[in-house]
């Protein structure tokens, strides 16, 4: 295989080695080990572009499955390495130089090609989830799951069928309408937050704007781009383009900061694609986070219902909003305008809280070990509430809190901001 | 290197303090200085003193050498490995021990990053004043052993001025404790002799540092000039006109370009030839009184605007710029040759000249970057270490900068180091007597010559002395 498709050459060369990134890592900050840090690696996949490192090479190849891909170096990185979309094309290039082992190919396949982009499958697979939860089986199988075992037990429980559904294909505003968005509701978040999916919406309902969902469409590919499947993700994405393009050219409202940051950057994953190319720059160009709409749409004597039982809020920036979308001020600004909540600052706000994806589920001990910083900072900064702006953080830390024995409580912003009437308990 | 003593490291620091896998070593081949590369045999990643020391200890009865490191951001070399040698780094010590506030001092793990000092401090209304540009990565440990400076060392001085304690794990793994701080040393000052070894005479594991109180007012003033020359006068004559600012740093067009690409963007202007970053500090009547007079000898040189900053995020702004502007040359070239010698104030104006012109006899490229006020320039060479003949230029022009500034005065390193970099030069420096001094004072710390072994002192020179006393790799 071409030396050239196993990493971004071009991109590594970018790095000057300066080390400003080692303290941002998370995998640097566990193990004081400079190859698990960006720069180590940045230099590492230059050795293998050179011809001095295999692609093959199991230490290679765990250090970039060690990598959150947080993106946090990418923030304090003076010479503007792209490392997000470096670790995609080396993990994608150390897949193909060495192909995986037939069962983990098996698991791959299944959950990205299959259960990921299919509701049928996505709903059968949560359902399940429920039932093992209530029945003790699960319970049964966490016993045969090694150091799987606590991740298990602590997942967010699975909610009743009546939850698990889809948004109407359009919520009307409340009041005037003054304008239309989209909104993606995304794989999981019907099935394990479709609470958040309905906030979300009736927050823009009550800032006046009516909201669509794209019939039909499941995943943007975004978990699939940083494991490095990146064919499937390409796929995805030319999927995901089409649906929204029957919306319009409406924004793109997102509240998961891990698919919007992909969705941002399709123009970049289809740069390749001659036929595609145009349209994702288009495409890109409509998607905004759900805080980004909010805060630059609310009207300015817009209050969020208020929220006197929420008491004292720590918001804790999840890495694709503040990294990889470079959104950190508007979440906070808006938090500021509930009446009766008291928001707080925690330390290493910035800092990834280990869900990274599918990381929690593939690495539970290293996800854990880079949570329990997370937790300490938490519980010293003495919020209730922890508010986040993407599920796969919330699912992380419903489950670190509940293993840490807190009861404070994890919500999305999203369920902050909605109108009282239409906050679920 | 032998099993055995690979299993003895191992016993002592556990599993994730013992790196052997060639891959992972890879990411150690160089520091900084990425011009200069060679593998280490393992690198031994401590979390206590102790557990340094037994390390040591058992490196010690291997006779192998030892070349310490914290986060491998040094520009001299001081870092890169040599052949056959352990890395012993400390990476995993960066515990803050105490925090002594009505004392104003704090005892820290050498592996402390030096911004989490400062972060730490300033909740008690205090500050750690040498701030390398590094800062946000550098360790304390790595600063003592280059005694770095920083824009601020200007006003408060380098490292040196500022560490009261140190405890050592020497060369054997005997661990030598002068953490008992106290104002002026006692006896010979061993401490100031450690700060500034470059890793020659062992490993740091735990520092005293003073501490200073913040300043009620800081202003920071960027000025703005349509060329180089300007920018320099000016700052030889603030200087002459007996003002202390806390800080005078200079960026060309060049190095204002990358900034302003980058995400430490400042709002630096793109069409200037030159800006000068002022900042002061102390009282509200002393900072206005001499920004005054300050900004009157600028415009006088020739700044067509001056700017200050109106808050402190403004400022943190215009100070992130500056301490980007290393790694923004990314943006310029894949890598970057830093320089680092000091000239005398007055002959700023002549000597940046004088760089430019032996870079661009060259082809190089060079931009300017440098902390004006102690007259420490940094000429950058961008360039890409795949090109041996690029490669070979830029060693050249850093031999002829170094030439040029000693002959007028000046000297190699400003903040930087010797280490493998400016080790040649070394002998335009220092004559014989005073590099045997050096080889001496060595000797009585490591006279088997394993720490660090073949950096800083010109290899010849102690072996002329020494005859066949090699360091042992």
């Amino acid at each position: 295989m071409e030396r050239s498709a196993l990493v971004d050459y071009a991109k590594s060369l970018d790095c000057i080695h300066c080390g400003l990134c080692l303290r941002t890592c998370p995998t640097y900050q566990l193990t004081g080990s400079e190859p698990s840090s960006p720069r180590g690696r940045i230099y590492l996949m230059r050795a293998v572009a050179e011809g001095k490192l295999d692609a093959r090479d199991a230490t290679y190849r765990e250090e970039l499955d060690f990598c959150l891909v947080c993106r946090h170096c990418e923030s304090v990185c003076p010479a503007g390495v792209r490392f997000g979309e470096m670790m995609e094309t080396a993990r994608a290039g150390a897949a193909q130089a060495a192909p995986r082992g037939a069962l983990e190919r098996f698991a791959r396949w299944f959950g990205f090609q299959v259960v990921l982009p299919s509701r049928f499958w996505l709903s059968l697979s949560i359902g399940a989830l429920r039932f093992a939860q209530h029945t003790g089986l699960l319970k049964l199988a966490a016993s045969f799951a090694g150091p799987r075992k606590a991740a298990l037990l602590s997942m967010s429980a699975a909610p009743p069928a009546r939850e698990r559904r889809l948004l109407p294909p359009t919520t009307p505003a409340r009041g005037s309408k003054r304008g239309e968005v989209a909104v993606l509701e995304g794989c999981v978040m019907p099935e394990l937050f479709g609470r958040v999916n309905r906030a979300t919406v009736a927050t823009l309902s009550d800032i006046g704007f009516e909201s669509r969902t794209a019939q039909g469409h499941v995943c943007c590919g975004a978990l699939h781009a940083h494991n490095g499947e990146l064919e499937g993700a390409r796929e995805l994405a030319r999927g995901t383009i089409e649906h929204f393009e029957r919306l319009g050219d409406s924004p793109v409202v997102v509240n998961s900061a891990g698919c919007g940051a992909h969705m941002k950057a399709y123009s970049h994953l289809l740069e390749d694609d001659p036929a595609w190319k145009e349209r994702a720059q288009r495409f890109s160009k409509r998607v905004v986070d759900f805080t980004e709409f909010v805060g630059a749409h609310a009207p300015d004597d817009w209050k969020p219902a208020a929220a006197g039982a929420l008491g004292k809020l720590a918001y804790d920036d999840p890495c694709h909003l503040c990294h990889g979308q470079q959104i950190r001020s508007q979440p906070r600004a808006l938090l500021d305008r509930v009446p009766g909540a008291a928001r707080v600052e925690m330390d290493g706000a910035e800092s990834c809280c280990g869900s990274a994806g599918i990381y929690s589920l593939l690495r539970p001990g290293d996800s854990e070990a880079v949570f329990a910083s997370k937790a300490r900072a938490f519980a010293a900064c003495g919020a209730d509430v922890l508010v986040t702006a993407n599920p796969g953080c919330q699912m992380q830390w419903e489950a670190g809190l509940k293993r840490a024995g807190s009861s404070a409580r994890v919500v999305h912003i999203a369920e902050v901001l909605a109108p009282t009437g239409e906050r679920e308990p | 290197m032998d099993d055995q003593v690979l299993d003895e490291l191992r016993a002592i620091t556990g599993d994730a303090g013992l790196l052997t896998d060639p891959t992972r070593l890879l990411a150690y081949e160089c520091d900084g200085l990425a011009l200069l590369q060679q593998r280490p045999a393992c690198v031994v990643l401590p979390r206590t003193t102790e557990e340094c020391a037994r390390a040591m200890a058992v490196l010690h009865r291997a006779g192998v050498a030892v070349v310490g490191r914290g986060a491998g951001t040094g520009l001299s070399g001081g870092a890169t490995p040599v052949k056959d040698a352990a890395i012993v780094g400390l990476a995993r010590m960066r515990d803050i021990l105490e925090l002594d506030v009505a004392n104003r001092r704090a005892r820290v793990q050498a592996g402390l990053v030096n911004v989490d000092l400062s972060f730490a401090a300033e909740k008690h209304g205090l500050f750690y004043a040498p701030d390398p540009s590094s800062q946000h990565a550098c360790t304390l440990g790595g600063n003592v052993g280059e005694n770095s400076g920083g824009p601020h060392c200007f006003k408060y001085g380098s490292t040196n001025r500022h560490v009261l304690g140190l405890v050592i794990v020497r060369h054997d793994g005997s661990v030598l404790d002068l953490s008992a701080a106290h104002v002026d040393p006692l006896g010979y000052d061993l401490v100031g002799l450690f700060v500034g070894s470059e890793g020659m005479f062992g490993v740091a594991t735990e520092i005293v540092v003073r501490l200073m109180p913040i300043q009620p007012v800081v202003e920071t003033v960027l000025a703005i000039f349509k060329d180089l020359d300007g920018a320099c006068d000016s700052v030889s004559d603030v200087i002459a006109a007996g003002h202390e600012p806390v800080a005078l740093e200079i960026l060309d067009r060049l190095t204002i370009e990358a900034v302003e690409a980058s995400i430490f963007a400042a709002g630096y202007p793109k069409d200037a030839e030159a800006v000068l970053l002022i900042e002061c500090e102390g009282s509200e009547a002393e900072v206005s009184s001499s920004l005054d007079e300050i900004l009157a000898v600028v415009k006088r040189r020739g700044a067509i605007d001056v700017r200050r900053a109106r808050n402190a995020n403004e400022r943190k702004k215009l100070w992130a710029g500056r301490k980007g502007a290393f790694g923004a040359m990314g943006r310029i070239a894949p890598d970057l040759y830093v320089a680092d010698v000091v000239v005398p104030r007055t002959k700023l104006r002549e000597l940046v000249l004088g760089t430019t012109k032996i870079a661009r006899e060259r082809g190089l490229k060079l931009s300017n970057v440098f902390h004006a006020g102690d007259g420490n320039l940094h000429p950058n060479i961008s360039y890409d270490r795949r090109d041996p003949d690029e490669v070979k230029r830029v060693l050249e022009a850093g031999d002829e900068i170094m030439e040029l500034v000693v002959k007028a005065g000046g000297s190699l390193t400003g903040e930087h180091g010797v280490g493998l970099e400016k080790q040649a030069a070394m002998t335009q420096v220092f004559d014989g007597a005073s590099l045997r001094a050096m080889c001496t004072v060595r000797d009585a710390w490591d006279p088997e010559r394993r720490m660090n072994p073949g950096k800083l002192i010109p290899v010849h020179a102690c072996r002329e002395m020494r005859g066949a006393l090699r360091p042992a790799p």
